[in-house]
């Protein structure tokens, strides 16, 4: 009995370090954690833990993703909050240029979503083959988000994807191999670009629906 | 008659058989064209209606029934032809209730006999049927509908198979059991068939139809998932586009911060050592001073005074010594084989005055006889001497073995 208590707070301990270092808890980065969180009693415990420190856990994507938000919002969280809001609002344009780019150079149905592999030299092999995403990767690595200065195919890809892992959209389980795997915050980008979309009222599935069946025409 | 039906019956599968190739090249591919080497055979195959001509100018194509019996028999992905009316089936099951109710009022045996077995061969498909259906919905669902590629594709193929579940419960509820059960009447062959069997098929089917119905809209939500997502990538590429300078209204200045965007800021930072520090010298010299190579295995370093000159030959025999506890236990079963007589290991033990300890005594004896080679092993019989434990089940506690000639 002992040893489970014990397992139990070795268990949130190492939660509560990863919510506190900022990172998303999903199932692909950290499936036992993501478990836990998942059940009330240990997220109680987490969110008591938290609640000390003006920490509270959010959630997104249907909650399968968490991360660490501030219980009560002063004028210092709130500076914090905007600075991270701009960050993601700078980020947005590169990222879904990026997620287009892999789709369509996979010529895959779905976009990339948690859980979801990518192959970075079957990727590079595909767009090194098509002039036009070559053009594109060019453009997207260029951006500050990722910040190459290189005009190679294998250096521009390779810093988006370290850029990814290091922002947290991406993982990389095994070292010694080139294959990336989605992570939830990509869900929660998702979420953010509904969000400005529902609130903004921009109607951007209309719109892509429409240039669609203007294509087809 | 029934033997020409027999015979016509087999002479049309024997003509399948013997042209089973081009029936399924022509399955495969959906039509044939005319002439062209297999052009006797394509005629024979028209003759006895197994391929046809939809229209004048058309190619021949397989009977419908003929393809079905394929698409079910190799249980073809494909296939996504639904018999979903269940009115016309109900309609016949209860003609030929009535048609067997007339014969046996009239005492007509044989007409009853035949309208029974023919009762009972509709029955029977018509559940069969629905089975099956309910087997096709839910192997088009298992793989996702991937027999199509694109995501609005699979929506449409999903819409399809909603509107297939639909009509086939809404045909299911116009069984109505009270009927059925005053046609049987009292009737003991057709209240089993009508009342009995039917119901429990048609209650294993509903319920069978609803998890699929639920499954499928599952799958929908997924996909509209999917294509939403795509949509909104698309959408903010076409907008952001048109209005180059777009930036988003700043959504979390307002008084009620929306829970999406309260993210914290990380307290604790991923650790790293300043190398380039001076303040943190004397730590980190610390630090690599205590660093220490773990070698498992002692590298002395050698010299050579001169180069060796290696060579690959032969390599030398060598003996591995013996153990003499394994030397001691051959002779044990030499002296068994000698003497010809069961002997107990300890006993063998105590009269040689052996040295070793008792145990391992009888564990040497125990692999020694395991080691042996098959065919030496049948010579001996080893019976472990010893009681079951008298406290936990299964465990046998050897307190001695016994080894004789087999």
């Amino acid at each position: 009995m002992s040893e489970m208590t014990e397992t139990a707070i070795v268990g949130t301990g190492a939660i509560i370090e990863r919510l506190l270092k900022g990172e998303f808890i999903c199932r692909t980065t950290d499936e036992e954690a993501w478990r836990s969180l998942k059940s009330s009693t240990t997220r109680e415990r987490v969110e008591t833990y938290l609640n000390q420190i003006n920490r509270t856990i959010g959630s997104a994507g249907e909650g399968e993703v968490f991360f660490c938000g501030y219980l009560q919002l002063g004028d210092a969280e709130r500076k914090v909050i905007s600075s991270q809001f701009r960050d993601i609002c700078n980020a947005l344009i590169p990222l879904v240029e990026w997620l287009v780019l892999v789709q369509e150079s996979s010529g895959q149905d779905a976009p990339l979503s948690e859980g979801a592999a990518v192959r970075l030299t079957e990727l590079q092999t595909r767009i090194e083959d098509t002039p036009a995403f070559r053009e594109q990767l060019a453009k997207i690595s260029h951006y500050r988000l990722f910040g190459s200065t290189s005009s190679n195919v294998d250096n521009q890809i390779k810093l988006v994807f370290k850029r990814l892992v290091e922002l947290g959209y991406l993982t990389r389980p095994n070292a010694e191999k080139q294959i990336f795997i989605a992570t939830g915050k990509l869900d929660y980008l998702y979420e953010v670009i509904r969000f400005i979309d529902e609130t903004e009222g921009l109607s951007l599935e209309a719109q892509a629906e429409t240039a669609t069946q203007r294509d087809l025409v | 008659m029934s033997t020409n039906l027999h015979q016509a019956g087999v002479k049309l599968l024997k003509q399948l058989g013997r042209h089973a190739d081009l029936v399924m090249d022509v399955y495969l591919s959906g039509s044939v064209p005319e002439g062209g080497e297999n052009a006797a055979a394509i005629e024979k195959l028209r003759k006895s209606e197994i391929l046809w001509r939809p229209e004048p100018d058309q190619e021949l194509r397989l009977k419908r029934s003929v393809r079905a019996v394929l698409e079910e028999a190799l249980s073809d992905e494909r296939n996504r032809q639904i018999d979903s009316n269940v009115g016309s089936s109900l309609a016949s099951i209860k003609t030929l209730a009535g048609h067997y109710k007339e014969a046996r009022h009239n005492v007509d045996y044989s007409a009853s006999e035949a309208y029974l077995a023919d009762l009972n061969e509709h029955v029977y498909s018509f559940a069969e049927g629905l089975r099956y259906s309910i087997r096709v919905l839910w192997s088009r669902i298992n793989n996702e509908f991937g027999y199509v590629g694109t995501i609005n594709a699979k929506i449409r193929e999903n819409e399809l198979a909603q509107s297939q579940v639909t009509e086939l419960l809404n045909g299911l509820e116009m069984f109505q059991f009270s009927e059925l059960g005053e046609i049987a009447g009292d009737i003991r062959e057709l209240r089993k068939l009508l009342v009995t069997s039917l119901q429990e098929t048609l209650s294993d089917c509903t319920q069978e139809l609803s998890v699929v119905q639920g499954r499928l809209l599952e799958l929908l939500g997924r996909f509209r998932q999917i294509r939403g997502r795509t949509r909104l990538l698309k959408g903010w590429l076409l907008y952001t586009d048109l209005h180059p300078d777009y930036m988003p209204v700043d959504h979390v200045s307002h008084k009620q911060l929306p829970t999406l965007f309260n993210r914290a800021e990380a307290i604790l930072a991923p650790a790293a050592v300043d190398v380039h520090n001076t303040g943190y010298e004397p730590e980190l010299l610390d630090i690599v001073s205590r660093i220490k190579a773990i070698a498992r295995t002692n590298h002395d370093p050698q010299l050579r005074e001169h180069d060796v000159s290696v060579s690959l030959s032969q390599a030398e025999e060598f003996d591995i010594p013996d153990n003499p506890l394994k030397l001691a236990v051959d002779e044990y079963f030499c002296s068994v084989i000698d003497s010809g007589r069961n002997q107990s290991a300890l006993e063998y033990l105590d009269e040689q005055n052996l040295p070793w300890e008792r145990e391992s005594w009888l564990y040497q004896v125990i692999c020694g006889y395991e080691g042996l080679p098959e065919e030496h092993r049948h010579y001996f019989e080893l019976e472990p001497i010893g009681e079951p434990d008298p406290v936990y089940t299964g465990n046998f506690i050897i307190r001695d073995v016994e080894i004789w000639l087999a």
